[in-house]
C-alpha cells in the first residue's frame, strides 16, 4: 500500500476478477526483461512501416508482440523501465569535469529525507470467531529510491488469539525502477511460537494500478515462507474509495506453536470502504473473508475451530 | 478530438477568497487604493531599499503569514530605466535566509540572486546590495528563489526604454497571476512526495468508467482507458496542486476581492501579464475584447490578435487592446487544471462588474501529450501540422532507472499547439508558433553544437529531474565562453514545464531549425521537443531549472557554468 493507485474507474465485479490474475503480471514485471507485454495504447494509429521497429531498440525488452492482435503496434514496454542500450547518452558528458557549485544555499530539497507514518488499517473486527481488533502499519523514512520500511500487521480476537500472521518487519527498500522496489532484512513474528526470519521482497504497482507486496522469508527454525499481498482502490468518487485486498501466506514446514501447516496456511479476501474526510483521515467499514487452507485448516478443525472466516470491520485509515 | 472527451467532470468548488485579502493588520485602505491603479504599489529610480518580512494575511478566512516586500504582496512594482545603473538593497527581516531573482534580466551572475549558486543567500537581518546595468526593456519580475516564492515574495519589473519609442498607452497595468495556499510549501511539498496525487480530487471514478460504458460501450471504455492503466498514468495530472488548496490572485487580490483596472471606451489598453503562479498555468482571455500579444518575457514579438493564452510559471506576455465601449469586461485567468481562477475586472469606474465565465470542464489529457508524435503519425489525433516523422530522442543511460516513469522516444517537434485543455476551442488561442521576433536572430552563428536534455520524472513518487538526474545527483552544463550552442529538450512527462535559463536568453527554434523567438522561459509541452540557441556570452555560474517551483524544489534543476 505504498503508492495510492488512481484507477480508472473499473467496476468492482471487474476489479475482483482481475484481482484474482495480479500476481501474475506481478512476477513478471519483476523479472528483470520481462515486462509484460502491455497492452498497445494506441494500436490503430501507428503505421506498419513507420521507422521505429524492434530492432532500433536493441538490448530492451520488447519485441513488439501484439497482444491484442491486428498490426504492428507500439507499447509501453518501451516507454518504461528497460535497459539503457550502449550507445545511450551520458548526461555528465555535458560537464567537461566541472562540479557544482559549493556555496552555501543550495537547493537541497531532492535530498530530503521524508517520515511517513500510515495506518493503513487500525480497525475493530467482529465475525464468526468473535471480536477483536486488526492493524497494519507501514512507517517508512528516507530519500526518493532508499527507505527504511517498519511494516507490522496483526489481528487479535476476543479469545487472546494472536492471528499466526501477526508479525513486525523492519526492510532496507531500495529502488532501481520506476514503479518497483526491492525489500531486504528481518521479520520478528508476534505470539506464541514466534520465528525471527531473514526477509527479501519485492513491492510495486503493477499495470492497471494494483499494488503488489511480495515477501520470502527465512526462519531461525529453517522454515522458508512466502507472503503475497495485492490490492486495488476502486474511487467511486475522489473521497468514497474501496479497497479490495486479497492476501495469502504459504510455508515449507508445519509449525506446532503457530499451528500453521506447510503449504499455502490462509488466503483472505478483503473490501474496505473508506471516506477521506481529508486525504490523511478516512474512516471505513470493511468485510473479510478468510479461509485457512490444507495442514493449517487440519489445525483448526482439531481445535474445533472454524476454517472459514469472515468478519465486519470498522477502523480508521490516517496517515501524516 | 473524439466527443467522449467532454465529459462534464464534477469539480469541486474552490476557495474564492475573501474580498480583502492581504494586510489585514492595517494595510487595508492602500491595498483597496492599489487595487484601483497598478502605480500605486510602484517604485522609480535607481535607488531601491527592500526590506523582506513576515506580512500578516488572510485570503480564505484564516489568517496566515505571507512573505512580503516592503509590507506588500505582491512585492512593488519596479519601475526601472534602460541604461541606468540600478542598486537594491535587500534586508532580509525573516528568521531564515532568503533571496530575490530577477527573472529574465541580463546581469552578473553574482547578482542573479540564487542561493549557492550566485551567492549565498541574504542570513536573517542581513542586507544585501544588488547592483548592476539595465541593459534591456519590458516586462519582467522578480522573486525568491526560495519556497518563500510560494508565500508571496513575488512582484513586476517594467523597463522603460531609454529613448521612448512607439505609442504609449493610455492604460499601463501589470498583471501578476499567483497561487496562495494556506498551507506552508514545505508541507505542500511533503504532502505531494507521500501521495502525489494528493490535491488531485478529479482524478477518473468507477462513475465515470459506467458513464462510458453507457455511452460508447464495455469496449471502447475499456480501450479509453488502456493506455493509462498499462502505463499508470494519470490522464488528469495536469497540475500538481488545485484549488484543493490553492486560492488564485489577481495582484494580490483574491476572485471575490474583483482587482479592477480603470479604462474609458476608446482608451489604448496595455496589461502586462506575470506567470507568477508557483505550480499554476493560467489560461487567460478577457470575454468580448481580441488581445493583441505585443511581447513576451519582455521581448517584443510580431503582434499576434488571439482570444486566450496561457501563461506559465515564469513567463510574462504583454497584451493591448482598445478598450470596446462603457461595459466592465472579466479578466479570466482559469487554472490549467480547471478546478479554479483568477478574476479582475477592467471597466471605466471602479465597483462595475462583468460575469464570469464558468470553469471550463477538465477533459483527459490527449494520448499526444504521452506519445508525441507516434500518435500524430495517422491516428485521429493528427492534425497538428504533423507530416513527417521527426528525429529519434536521443535517451541518456541515467533514464533508465527509477526517477524516470516514462520516455518518449519520437516526441512531436510542431510548435503550433496550444495545449491540452485548449485544443478545438472555437476561438483562437495563441500558440508558441506564433510567436516571432521581429528583428531576426541576434545571434545569427549557427550553433555549434547541441546539448539534449530530457525532462523527466517519477509522478508516482513525485521525483522530477533532467535526464534521470537530480540536481544534488548532477554535473553542471558547460557552455563555452561565447560560442551558440543548442539546447534540445525534450519532455518525457505529460505536464508542461516552463524552463528557465538564468543569465542568458533562449532564442527558441521553429521546427525547421532556424530562430523563431526570444525567450527567457520556454514552456515545452507533453512528449514534446523544442530546441533554442543560446549565446554564452555571461560568465558564471547560473542555474537553469523547471519553474513549477515544486519540480524544481524535487530536484529538476540544472547549474550552468560557463568558463
Amino acid at each position: 500500500m505504498t503508492g495510492l493507485a488512481r484507477p480508472q474507474g473499473a467496476p468492482f465485479a471487474f476489479v475482483i476478477a482481475l484481482l484474482a490474475v495480479a500476481v501474475a503480471p506481478a512476477h513478471a514485471q519483476v523479472a528483470p526483461h520481462q515486462h509484460v507485454p502491455a497492452a498497445p495504447p494506441i494500436a490503430q494509429q501507428v503505421q506498419p512501416e513507420e521507422p521505429p521497429r524492434a530492432e532500433d531498440h536493441a538490448g530492451m525488452d520488447m519485441s513488439g508482440v501484439d497482444v491484442s492482435g491486428g498490426s504492428t503496434k507500439m507499447d509501453m514496454g518501451r516507454m518504461q523501465g528497460g535497459k539503457a542500450p550502449p550507445d545511450a547518452r551520458d548526461s555528465n558528458d555535458y560537464a567537461d569535469g566541472y562540479r557544482n557549485s559549493s556555496l552555501p544555499g543550495y537547493e537541497m530539497a531532492d535530498k530530503l529525507s521524508i517520515p511517513k507514518i500510515l495506518v493503513d488499517e487500525l480497525e475493530f473486527a467482529t465475525g464468526n470467531e468473535g471480536q477483536g481488533f486488526g492493524w497494519t502499519v507501514l512507517v517508512t523514512r528516507g530519500q526518493d529510491n532508499d527507505k527504511l520500511w517498519l511494516r507490522s500487521q496483526g489481528l487479535k480476537n476476543s479469545g487472546d488469539r494472536l492471528d499466526p500472521e501477526s508479525s513486525v518487519e523492519a526492510l532496507w527498500w531500495h529502488s532501481k525502477n520506476p514503479f518497483w522496489g526491492t525489500l531486504l532484512g528481518v521479520r520478528q513474528d508476534l505470539g506464541k511460537g514466534a520465528t525471527t526470519w531473514l526477509a527479501a521482497g519485492v513491492e510495486g504497482l503493477a499495470p492497471y494500478w494494483f499494488d503488489v507486496q511480495l515477501t520470502g522469508y527465512v526462519g531461525d527454525d529453517g522454515r522458508v515462507a512466502a507472503r503475497a499481498k495485492a490490492s486495488y482502490e476502486v474511487l467511486f468518487t475522489n473521497r468514497l474509495i474501496l479497497t479490495p485486498q486479497v492476501e495469502t501466506n504459504v510455508y515449507s514446514k508445519r509449525s506446532t506453536d503457530r499451528e500453521l501447516g506447510s503449504g499455502f496456511s490462509n488466503v483472505e479476501l478483503s473490501g474496505r470502504l473508506r471516506y477521506e474526510i481529508s486525504r490523511k483521515f478516512a474512516p471505513y467499514v470493511g468485510f473479510v473473508w478468510e479461509r485457512a487452507l490444507g495442514g493449517t485448516a487440519d489445525f483448526r478443525r482439531a481445535d474445533r475451530e472454524l476454517v472459514t472466516e469472515h468478519r465486519v470491520v470498522v477502523g480508521l485509515r490516517v496517515w501524516w | 478530438m473524439p466527443s467522449f472527451h467532454s465529459f462534464p467532470i464534477a469539480r469541486r468548488r474552490f476557495v474564492q477568497g475573501l474580498a480583502v485579502g492581504a494586510g489585514v493588520a492595517g494595510f487595508a485602505p492602500a491595498l483597496l487604493a492599489k487595487s484601483l491603479s497598478a502605480s500605486a504599489g510602484e517604485l522609480r529610480g535607481t535607488e531601491f531599499d527592500l526590506e523582506i518580512a513576515e506580512l500578516p494575511v488572510n485570503y480564505t478566512g484564516k489568517r496566515r503569514v505571507a512573505t512580503a516586500v516592503n509590507g506588500a504582496v505582491p512585492a512593488p512594482v519596479l519601475r526601472l530605466r534602460e541604461g541606468d545603473t540600478v542598486t537594491l538593497r535587500v534586508r532580509n527581516s525573516l528568521k531564515e535566509m532568503s533571496s530575490i531573482h530577477w527573472h529574465g534580466i541580463i546581469l552578473p551572475a553574482e547578482m542573479d540572486g540564487v542561493p549557492g549558486i550566485s551567492f549565498a543567500g541574504i542570513a536573517p537581518g542581513e542586507t544585501f546590495t544588488y547592483r548592476f546595468e539595465v541593459c534591456q526593456t519590458g516586462t519582467y519580475w522578480y522573486h525568491a528563489h526560495t519556497l518563500a516564492e510560494q508565500t508571496g515574495l513575488y512582484g513586476a519589473i517594467v523597463i522603460d526604454p531609454k529613448v521612448p519609442t512607439g505609442s504609449v498607452p493610455d492604460r499601463d497595468y501589470t498583471i501578476m497571476l499567483s497561487d496562495w495556499s494556506d498551507e506552508p510549501p514545505l508541507q505542500i511539498f511533503t504532502n505531494l512526495k507521500k501521495l502525489s496525487s494528493y490535491y488531485n480530487f478529479a482524478q477518473p471514478t468507477a462513475g465515470d468508467f459506467l458513464k462510458d460504458v453507457g455511452s460508447m460501450g464495455l469496449g471502447k471504455a475499456l480501450e479509453r482507458r488502456r493506455m493509462w492503466n498499462t502505463s499508470r498514468m494519470n490522464p488528469t495530472d495536469y497540475s500538481d496542486i488545485s484549488a484543493a488548496t490553492y486560492t488564485y490572485l489577481m495582484n494580490g487580490t483574491t476572485p471575490a476581492g474583483n482587482w479592477t483596472a480603470i479604462a474609458a471606451p476608446g482608451e489604448h489598453v496595455r496589461l502586462r501579464f506575470v506567470g507568477a503562479g508557483t505550480a499554476t498555468f493560467f489560461d487567460v482571455r478577457i470575454p468580448g475584447v481580441a488581445l493583441t500579444i505585443v511581447s513576451t518575457d519582455g521581448q517584443a514579438v510580431v503582434p499576434v490578435t488571439v482570444e486566450e493564452f496561457r501563461i506559465g510559471p515564469g513567463e510574462t506576455y504583454d497584451v493591448e487592446f482598445t478598450m470596446p465601449d462603457g461595459d466592465a469586461r472579466t479578466i479570466f485567468a482559469q487554472s490549467i487544471d480547471r478546478t479554479g481562477f483568477a478574476r479582475g475586472t477592467i471597466a471605466p469606474a471602479p465597483g462595475m462588474v462583468a460575469p464570469v465565465p464558468a470553469l471550463d470542464a477538465r477533459p483527459w489529457l490527449d494520448p499526444v501529450d504521452m506519445m508525441g508524435a507516434m500518435t500524430a503519425m495517422g491516428g485521429e489525433h493528427a492534425g497538428h501540422g504533423m507530416t513527417e516523422m521527426p528525429p529519434k530522442a536521443r535517451h541518456a543511460r541515467t533514464e533508465y532507472g527509477a526517477n524516470t516513469d516514462m520516455r518518449v522516444d519520437y516526441p512531436r517537434a510542431n510548435l503550433d499547439d496550444p495545449g491540452a485543455g485548449l485544443r478545438g476551442r472555437s476561438w483562437r488561442v495563441l500558440t508558441l508558433a506564433d510567436l516571432r521576433t521581429p528583428t531576426g536572430d541576434p545571434d545569427p552563428r549557427e550553433p555549434e553544437r547541441e546539448i539534449e536534455l530530457h525532462l523527466n520524472g517519477n509522478m508516482e513518487r513525485f521525483i522530477w529531474a533532467l535526464d534521470g538526474i537530480k540536481l544534488n545527483d548532477s554535473r553542471p552544463l558547460h557552455f563555452k565562453p561565447n560560442e551558440r550552442l543548442r539546447i534540445t529538450l525534450v519532455n518525457d512527462t505529460m505536464m508542461a514545464h516552463p524552463m528557465h535559463l538564468h543569465g542568458m536568453w533562449s532564442d527558441v527554434e521553429a521546427p525547421d531549425g532556424t530562430f523563431q523567438v526570444r525567450k527567457h522561459t520556454v514552456v515545452v509541452q507533453p512528449a514534446q521537443r523544442v530546441s533554442f540557441r543560446v549565446t554564452a556570452d555571461a560568465m558564471g555560474r547560473w542555474a537553469f531549472h523547471c519553474h513549477l517551483l515544486y519540480h524544481m524544489a524535487a530536484g529538476m534543476f540544472r547549474e550552468v557554468v560557463v568558463a
